[in-house]
């Protein structure tokens, strides 16, 4: 057991913040939010410090890095408020093509780990909700030896500048074996609407009909739901950083602010709001090491986990994100304010991947004997 | 003791229900109902409508053109209205700013103001908070002082709910620095034509611009329109926190929108969903006990009894019960909540190909429900915030 970072974890860390600090102030990000969420600039330059390596193999040019790194990178990137699309086209993306046959992977990792193709995982459908195994999307084979693909996916983050999308679709029967596959841009039949989204990034619509699409891997479900628990982890480490920075704006805020002749932090009802915050701060953090951590287990241990720590991390950043914005007063509910825009992410990362509740239905419904970290 | 409507009322129940059915136009309650942006004249025709039957100052003494209706008749009008889809009166004018000069303005004061509140035709702006005085409002800097037969205003407020479509608003501003703070505030009736002021937009955190900067630099007033006597607009101000009580709690908006959230639930797939149910049941727990002490608090009224103790929890209650529908609504939707389409919010952008009007997934009624949900943020904060209210419970508590 060792809850130390490596000289490398760290470093890399500073890295990201050194960053956040230079390039990305929160006007940046406002500007880039008022402006529809776009920006390919800052996947450039997340690609530039290396980012967009991390978790492609060394062989097709990435850093192979493990979910250490990646949890650490997201921390950063939920503290500095960044809002590339970061786990899923980074971290999601390159294990998809982990099983995929040897020329899709030279021909799409080293440009994914270079930044210049961005692939995402497209696989949110309107009956599904936060479950993994209602795919209406179907896949039928084409004389070409390729596939065609119809069937709309939705809130595809960055799906309107995606290079290429990675679609979960049923082959056969509508009971019959989900597979992934990929479908590029500018495909006959595929068509993207894009859209902002409520924490100031971008997502769309791909509306496929008998789209050119491209067998990715075979294993669809088993793909689906390791997205889904990398996604989880990723989610976690950005909402702890998110929540770690919006507490410490929070504390300058009460620090400094008056009103009946003292500052807010010396009244005893806010200082022991404050600690619960804490607490809810370092439970989270704790169950995002926990499962950043539980990211190499087998995959039903490790989707177990997943579901402990998604409900942590939503109970957390419920409490963080409102008292927080409730701790600001009014200036806790403008625009102008970055407290509000932490608020935002927080709860968007609440939507995503299953919400609390969902994840409670799992936990309860895998209720054994033992309980605990090593359970 | 017995929670029965007596035949009168349910008589008169029935004539307001039929009344706002033949005269709440279809647009506005679509738009209340589904939760879509409503714009000033909206909210301005609701008013010149209710001002047109004598209904805008529902809560007027007959004296003064009040329709003479008690508390429950009082409660079950607003909850007629709030059930139809009815805007909520914007309440600054006929509900905060009519009282007071009702009770504290002279006759020529009644005469010149009450007329164009009463019918809508005059829209009013509440000018209390600054930047430096929310929670502690006495320490309000703002100030106005006399030369001649004006008042001179310089300062600034904020938080001024929609003042950018106020034709006046009333400010409390600072008139004596001697003694405690309270002691030297006035309550001044101030046109927005006047030269000398700005408005500015704050936009809040879902990107709406219902909030407004106002300054005030060297803005003349004349004296006549002091309220009261000057120094003890305070009072006044406090008096209107008496009024305001049963209001705040917006039990009537709650119930209707629990409906609302129940249909969200069913089109989301979440009726057989136990987890969420039980969520929404609490709610439904909730709301049916804030409804049973806002009657009770509007039967202490009625038999001129107070109730300080109780009406003190209203806000409290109402403000977290809206906070928390408006998050199961969000999170019925699910990822469907994320995309943040601003056009979508407009009456008409539904279906209307031309305007890319389709929400993804299909999904219509997922549209508003993250912005209202970040929106509500503010009801635990406005109003005197919670934790003011609190320390006022624990007072009757405590002592």
């Amino acid at each position: 057991m060792d809850f130390d970072f490596s000289d490398d974890q760290i470093a890399l860390r500073e890295a990201v913040a050194r960053w956040v600090d230079r390039a990305f102030p929160f006007e940046r990000r406002h500007a880039a939010a008022r402006a529809g969420g776009h920006s390919r600039e800052v996947w450039q330059e997340l690609a530039d410090l290396g980012l967009c390596a991390l978790a492609v193999p060394d062989e097709h040019g990435g850093l192979q890095a493990g979910p250490i790194e990646a949890m650490v990178v997201m921390e950063e990137l939920g503290r500095g408020l960044v809002h590339a699309p970061y786990a899923a086209a980074a971290l999601i993306a390159p294990a998809m093509f982990v099983t995929a046959d040897a020329s899709l992977r030279a021909n799409w990792l080293p440009r994914i780990a270079s930044g210049q193709a961005l692939v995402v995982l497209a696989h949110q459908e309107r009956a599904a909700r936060h479950r993994l195994d209602r795919t209406l999307c179907r896949a039928e084979p084409a004389p070409d030896g390729r596939w065609r693909l119809t069937g709309t996916k939705s809130v595809v983050p960055a799906g309107d500048e995606a290079d290429a999308w990675i679609v979960p679709a049923r082959c056969e029967a509508a009971d019959g074996p989900v597979r992934l596959f990929l479908v590029e841009r500018g495909a006959d039949g595929a068509g993207v609407r894009g859209y902002p989204t409520q924490d100031g990034a971008r997502s769309a619509e791909l509306t496929l009909s008998g789209a050119a699409a491209t067998l990715l891997r075979d294993d669809g479900a088993q793909a689906l739901q390791l997205a889904a628990d990398i996604g989880i982890a990723a989610a976690c480490a950005e909402g702890t950083g998110l929540m770690e920075r919006l507490l410490a704006m929070t504390a300058e805020y009460l620090n400094t602010r008056r009103q009946f002749g003292a500052p807010l932090a010396s009244f005893q009802a806010l200082r022991h709001r404050v600690a619960d915050l804490k607490m809810q701060l370092e439970l989270a953090r704790s169950m995002s090491y926990y499962a950043s951590m539980k990211l190499d287990e087998p995959a039903a241990a490790r989707t177990r986990a997943m579901a402990l720590a998604k409900v942590q991390l939503g109970r957390s950043m419920r409490e963080v994100g409102q008292q927080c914005i409730q701790l600001h007063g009014g200036i806790g509910v403008t625009d102008e304010y970055a407290a509000s825009h932490y608020f935002k992410r927080l709860t968007v990362l609440e939507l995503g991947w299953g919400d609390t509740l969902h994840h409670l239905a799992t936990v309860s419904a895998g209720l054994q004997g033992h309980a605990g970290v090593f359970a | 003791m017995n929670l029965h409507f007596t035949d009168e009322e349910l008589a008169f129940r029935a004539d307001i229900r039929a009344w706002v059915r033949e005269h709440l136009p279809a647009d506005i309650s679509h738009k209340v109902h589904h939760a879509l942006r409503l714009e000033r004249d909206d909210m301005q025709r609701w008013a010149r409508i209710l001002g047109r039957r004598g209904w805008l100052g529902w809560n007027w003494p007959e004296r003064f053109g009040g329709p003479g209706w008690n508390a429950i008749q009082r409660h079950l009008f607003e909850e007629e209205c709030a059930m139809a889809g009815a805007p909520r009166v914007v309440p600054f004018g006929p509900v905060m700013v009519a009282p007071v000069i009702m009770a504290f303005g002279n006759a020529a004061q009644q005469q010149r103001f009450l007329p164009g509140i009463a019918s809508g035709e005059v829209w009013w702006s509440q000018g209390y908070s600054e930047p430096g005085a929310g929670s502690d409002l006495a320490s309000l800097k703002t100030r106005a002082d006399r030369r001649g037969d004006v008042y001179v205003v310089n300062g600034q407020k904020t938080w001024t709910t929609l003042g950018q479509h106020g034709d006046w608003i009333f400010c409390l501003v600072r008139t004596s620095h001697e003694g405690k703070p309270q002691t030297g505030i006035s309550f001044l009736l101030i046109d927005m034509k006047s030269p000398g002021i700005t408005v500015r937009p704050i936009i809040t955190l879902d990107g709406e611009h219902e909030v407004n900067e106002v300054w005030f630099d060297d803005v003349e007033v004349p004296a006549e329109n002091l309220v009261g006597e000057e120094n003890k607009g305070w009072t006044y101000a406090k008096y209107l926190l008496g009024h305001e009580r049963t209001n705040i709690a917006d039990v009537n908006r709650a119930k209707r929108e629990l409906e609302r959230l129940k249909r969200i639930a069913r089109a989301e797939g979440l009726w057989d969903d136990m987890r969420f149910r039980d969520q929404i049941a609490l709610v439904e727990v909730d709301i049916v006990a804030l409804e049973m002490m806002v009657l009770r608090v509007l039967w202490a009224d009625s038999r001129g009894r107070q109730s300080l103790d109780v009406a003190g929890l209203l806000k409290i209650r109402g403000s977290e019960i809206q906070q928390r529908y408006t998050e199961l609504m969000m999170l019925a939707a699910g990822p469907y909540a994320i995309p943040f389409i601003r056009e979508a919010m407009d009456a008409g952008w539904q279906g209307n190909q031309a305007l890319g009007g389709l929400w993804p997934g299909g999904a219509a009624h997922c549209a508003p429900l993250a912005a209202t949900y970040f929106n509500y943020r503010k009801t635990t904060i406005y109003g005197g915030s919670n934790e003011v209210q609190r320390n006022i419970v624990a007072q009757t508590v405590l002592g």
